[in-house]
This record gives C-alpha cells, structure tokens and sequence, in this order.
C-alpha cells in the first residue's frame, strides 16, 4: 500500500491505495481521491490532471514523452501528470 | 440451483472466467509480445480491429438505451464510456488509423469492411447481438468486463516491444498507451455494475457465462488472424507453442 496525501483549494485528504494504482483511474470509478483530483481525458493530452508532487518524487519514473509535451517547463517545477503515474510509493501531491 | 455469491466471490468468479480464455495466449498475441510479427502483420492486425472496436461506443448505447431508468450510476458509466471512446480527447479509431498507417496501409483501408476477416465480423456481430439482445446487466458482464477489461493486460505486454523490438515512435503507438488507462477506468466500471446489479443466483450464473464466452469470442478472434495472416510466415512450432 502506499499513502496518497492530496492538497487541493486549501484542504488536505488522504488515504492509502494499493500499489500500481493510478489515481486517474480510481477518479474514475469514484474511488480517492475522487471527488477531488481534477482530470480529464485520461490520455496525457489536456493537462487537467496535473499536479504539483510536494514529496515523493523520487520514487517515480521520469517524465514520459506525454508529460514532457503537455506539461513543458513545469516538469522543472515538479509538476507531473496523474494519468500517467503508477503509485507505489507513498507521495504527496497538489493541485492549483 | 447455484446459491448467491458475496461481490468478492462474484468478482474472483468473474475474473477466473476470463482468466482461463485470456487472449494473450493467442498464437497472434504471442508472436506479437516475442517481436516476430512484422508490420504487415500488424497492419492487417489494424485492418481488423478497427471493426471490433470501432463500433464499441454504439455497443454500449444499446446497452444504454435499455439499462433501467432507476439505475442510475451505471447508465452514467456507460455514458462516460461512450463519451471518452469518442470525443474525451482524441478519437480512439483515430490513434488506431495513426498506428494502421505507420504500419504500411491507409485509412481507407482500415476503414473499409471487406478488409476484415470473417472471425472478426463474427466477432461484431456477437457484439452487436449482446447489445441488443441480452439483458443489460448481462451485456455488460460481456462487453465491459469479458472484453474490455482484458485490454490493460494485454496492451501492457504487447506496448513495450511495439517501441522496443518493433521501433515504433511514442506518437504511433499512442492507441496502445491511452488503453492502458481509459480501459482500466472502464473495466473496473464494467465490474461495478455487474457486481452491484446481479443480485440473483440466476443472473450472476448468466453473466459469468457470457464472461467466459466474451474471452472466448476474443481469443477465437485473435487466434484467427494468425491462421489467416501470419501462419504461412511464421509456423506454430517457431512460437513453441502446442497446436
């Protein structure tokens, strides 16, 4: 398992998901961090699912050519996409 | 009389039905995930799948169209399915066209149903049948989680040598990618449903049925476009596999 802390309009939720979860995914079947992680198409194409990682990004893979094209400099920033993460470790995230 | 399962038998029972006729253990996925098709291969692959899938959305409007009123959530779900194969974000036939082309053919190709198989038009037509026919629980038992829900793990063996061994670009590729993801957000969609709604002995039995004959449709499918595409080239015994 790994905890899943997400930041979002001031409030903080938390909870613990299995591994390989993609939260996109488990937005998607109304699972946490629904209904709070904002995304979209689930494909890596309009950015709705980006979130800033406040810890944990060591534990990721690097940006994939997805992330890299829709997200830009921000990746710099620490910004990643949620629909293209596999969590398995415990990270922190959050949205604008 | 079979006795009434709890969700999470249900759900094992659900999965075991598919597990036992998973299409990665077709001859065509197996080639495909060890790097010997070619991109002939996979273009008549493209030619044939786009006639499976391209139709999912109107699969699951009929479905749509018949789902009690009162159930709610899983219309929802359907709509959801429906909506983000179509327009959520890039037309899901559109990538398939992109891939079908990188690999040697066009899209009037892809598009035109004389190129498909006989298996694969059988395989339309169960869809479309389900759809129609069945009841809409079972329908989606069938569609969503025997067919669909099979896609992530079948796409996660098969995307790494599609860049890998087969020197695909990310951009190609990109059908295989977004898969991974829309169609596990529907799968476990397709579970929740069927777990939520078969709440009889009867309809639980109906809907692990067609499960396991959902699989089945899909392997018959994929196993035929090795006998009809690739066998001449690639003979069983190079894919040390029993006949």
């Amino acid at each position: 398992m790994a905890r899943v802390v997400f930041h979002r309009s001031g409030e903080v939720f938390a909870d613990d998901v299995a591994d390989g979860s993609n939260l996109v995914v488990r937005a998607g079947i109304k699972r946490f961090p629904y209904p709070h992680l904002r995304y979209g198409c689930g494909m890596g194409k309009c950015g709705k699912c980006a979130c800033l990682v406040v810890s944990g990004a060591m534990h990721l893979p690097e940006p994939n050519w997805k992330e890299t094209k829709v997200l830009g400099e921000r990746i710099g920033g620490g910004y990643r996409l949620a629909c293209q993460l596999w969590i398995s470790h415990d990270i922190e995230l959050a949205q604008d | 009389m079979s006795e009434l399962m709890t969700p999470d038998a249900f759900r094992t029972a659900l999965e075991n039905a598919i597990k036992g006729n998973s299409a990665n253990k077709s001859p065509f996925s197996v080639a495909w995930a060890e790097g010997k098709l070619t991109r002939a291969h996979l273009a008549r692959w493209a030619e044939n799948h786009f006639h499976y899938v391209g139709p999912f959305a109107e699969y699951l409007a009929y479905v749509y169209a018949r789902m009690p009123a009162d159930y709610v959530e899983a219309k929802d779900f359907l709509l959801s399915n429906m909506y983000e194969e179509e327009i959520g974000g890039d037309r899901h036939t559109d990538l398939l066209i992109r891939f079908a082309e990188a690999c040697g053919t066009t899209a009037q190709r892809v598009k035109d149903p004389d190129n498909m198989s006989p298996t694969t038009r059988c395989l339309q037509s169960w869809c479309y049948a389900v759809a129609m026919r069945e009841d809409p629980i079972v329908a989606v038992a069938a569609l969503v989680v025997g067919l669909e829900s099979q896609v992530p793990s079948i796409y996660r063996r098969q995307t790494p040598t599609l860049r890998g061994r087969y020197g695909f670009t990310d951009e190609e590729v990109e059908f295989f990618d977004l898969h991974i993801v829309s169609d596990e957000i529907h799968g476990e969609r397709g579970f929740q449903i069927v777990l939520e709604h078969a709440t009889t002995p009867e309809l639980q039995q109906r809907c692990l049925k067609i499960c396991e004959i959902g699989a089945q449709m899909r392997l018959l499918y994929t196993t035929a476009l090795y006998h009809d595409y690739v066998e001449a080239d690639l003979p069983l015994r190079e894919l040390d596999l029993a006949a």
